[in-house]
């Protein structure tokens, strides 16, 4: 890996530069970073399934109404209790084998 | 979207690179979704041109579509946070 960064094409900073505690800085930041992208992905694709289940019909409103802001609460919490079991499940398939 | 002033040191230069670029993908990502969810709703059978109700429901869609990613973001935020709290460290 080349030590300066090129981001969407543009030329970056020269990491040679850094010190050895801004790097060590730096990687705090990127490891940080990379959870939040990570966050941020789940928060797409949950939202993506939960509005095919919860928002059906004709949409009267930009806002979610008070049967819709409950169903997107709950296929959330479903959906990570539901991965829950996925994960125990696999664990005893696994050590049952 | 805010771009840094490039006379920065570069350890600020490199954090706001990455941040801009995780800003863009997530955009990138909303655009997506919003145009997938809002089509399909929206313009169930494409036309010559897109009518004035069509664009209306574009409309009303992306603020839900919005809203409903704010509901999750919530929902998702706090129950992660509770489960780490909750959860044992190995």
């Amino acid at each position: 890996m080349d030590s300066s960064i090129t981001l969407g094409g543009s030329p970056g900073a020269d990491l040679t530069k850094l010190s050895d505690r801004e790097k060590q800085e730096l990687q705090q930041f990127v490891v940080n970073e990379s959870q939040k992208a990570r966050i941020q992905q789940s928060i797409h694709s949950l939202t993506d399934i939960c509005f095919r289940k919860c928002i059906t019909g004709k949409m009267s409103s930009g806002k979610l109404d008070r049967t819709e802001e409950p169903c997107m609460q709950n296929c959330v919490d479903r959906f990570m209790d539901a991965n829950m079991t996925v994960l125990r499940q696999l664990e005893q398939m696994r050590t049952q084998m | 979207m805010s771009f840094a002033p490039s006379s920065s040191d570069p350890k600020t230069e490199i954090m706001n690179q990455i941040r801009q670029e995780a800003a863009v993908a997530n955009a990138r990502q909303l655009v997506e979704k919003l145009n997938e969810h809002c089509f399909e709703r929206c313009v169930p059978k494409p036309g010559a041109s897109l009518s004035s109700g069509e664009t209306t429901c574009y409309t009303t869609c992306m603020e839900k579509y919005m809203a409903a990613w704010n509901t999750v973001s919530r929902q998702y935020v706090a129950r992660i946070q509770r489960e780490s709290a909750a959860a044992p460290r190995y």
